[in-house]
């Protein structure tokens, strides 16, 4: 199977880390189900143009927090996310766009207050709908 | 899993127009290490050292940890397949049957299946004698020759010259399918930025007969990063691993930094957020390393 993950040749992000915030988003939105064999870190890896040093780390991380188990021999899986986890991670997704929204208002020399303002005004947009 | 499966040590070796050495450097089990570097900056011969086509004037080579100064035993022969980048005269006036028959003979793994399958993916002809086939369709052979051995180490000078892009392709695939279900470790001498991105998990980089060192090709990506920020001399001027900077308008200054954990972390702290950030591509890097100005 072909990952939908797109590695983002000029970003600042390290791809290890690229290529595990997606895959993880997959697994927590059950875009990829329980179950699912991965594909073998040198698959993966030859489809991303990376090191298989780099999808090693990130099969090893992901197993680790819970979200994928390995069987020696058969291969990598996609192992079942729990329903906290799934909330805390839509909580963390959202967090970090607000945070990345407050750097760009800050390095266009955007005040707080007016911020506020803007964000109040979108969202009485979004409600009028 | 961190096995060496080939170690120079303190090798040199003296040739016609260079000396190649002092070398220490090791490769580990079951990754593809992509060797680079200008012409004439030793590959080959490192390569026909690990191939012990010749042997070292000092130091020594060392497969799965063991050095053979007599002579590589038949079996540990056999387990490596080596595709030089210029091929043997003798076996010229020799049918293709005739020469795989003869190999086959050498290598107890040999896989006949394997040979056919892979001669007519690259649409080599059958029946010809080896100085019939094109250039392009000698180096197939060859290729389908040292896969067919089913190989642990596997040897390939600049394997890639001469093919046409699907036979590019299809080499591809199979060595890394030999990485994948045979456990094989692969050197791969290359000029093709492209192979190294698409094969490699390390790099070796040659230059004027010594390594520069072995780096996981990653690592070199994460590594470097073109930077642009408002004009802050002060702060250029503390800033880690740069290679290049220029000031690029009234008030904004661009750079070229090799340390980028370093020098994101220095932006950090003094609350500068860049106006752009981008990665290097892999050859920008690999000319950086090559200038001598990557940092350890």
């Amino acid at each position: 199977m072909r990952i939908p993950v797109q590695i983002n040749e000029s970003s600042a992000e390290p791809l290890y880390h690229q290529i595990e915030t997606q895959l993880r988003s997959l697994i927590v939105t059950g875009q990829i189900a329980e179950g699912t064999l991965l594909p073998s870190i040198r698959e993966f890896s030859a489809d991303l143009k990376c090191s298989v040093i780099t999808i090693r780390r990130v099969y090893q991380d992901l197993e680790n927090e819970g979200m994928l188990r390995t069987r020696q021999g058969t291969g990598t899986f996609v192992a079942k996310v729990d329903t906290d986890d799934r909330e805390a991670y839509r909580k963390r997704i959202v967090v970090d766009a607000v945070r990345e929204l407050l750097d760009t208002a800050k390095s266009v020399g955007y005040e707080l207050s007016d911020l506020r303002e803007l964000l109040d005004e979108t969202l009485r947009e979004e409600e009028r709908k | 899993m961190e096995n060496a499966v080939l170690e120079w040590k303190r090798v040199v070796k003296k040739r016609d127009r260079m000396v190649l050495g002092p070398v220490d450097l090791k490769l580990y089990e079951n990754y593809v290490t992509a060797l680079i570097g200008r012409n004439g900056s030793g590959k080959s011969t490192l390569m026909k050292l690990a191939a012990q086509l010749i042997m070292p004037d000092e130091g020594e080579v060392t497969w799965y940890g063991q050095s053979y100064p007599q002579g590589l035993p038949t079996d540990v022969r056999a387990s490596i397949a080596y595709v030089p980048e210029n091929f043997a005269a003798e076996e010229d006036s020799l049918k293709m049957d005739d020469v795989a028959q003869f190999r086959a003979s050498w290598y107890p793994k040999w896989d006949w299946q394997r040979f056919e399958e892979l001669l007519n993916r690259f649409e080599v002809p059958g029946g010809k004698k080896m100085n019939k086939l094109s250039k392009g369709q000698r180096r197939k052979f060859e290729i389908a020759a040292a896969l067919a051995t089913r190989p642990k180490l596997l040897l390939l000078d600049e394997p890639s010259s001469g093919l046409d892009p699907f036979a590019w392709k299809t080499m591809m695939n199979e060595i890394r399918r030999c990485v994948d279900e045979d456990g094989a470790s692969v050197l791969l001498s290359t000029h093709i930025v492209e192979e190294v991105r698409r094969m490699a998990d390390y790099l070796v980089l040659m230059e004027k007969g010594r390594s520069l060192g072995l780096l996981e090709k990653d690592a070199l990506l994460d590594r470097g990063r073109e930077i642009w920020i408002g004009r802050d001399d002060e702060l250029l001027a503390e800033m880690p691993g740069v290679v290049e900077s220029a000031i690029e308008a009234e008030g904004m200054i661009r750079f070229v930094t090799l340390d980028y954990a370093g020098a994101s972390a220095l932006l950090d702290e003094a609350g500068v957020k860049p106006i752009r950030v981008r990665a290097l591509e892999l050859d920008e890097a690999m000319e950086h390393w090559m200038n001598g100005s990557l940092l350890d």
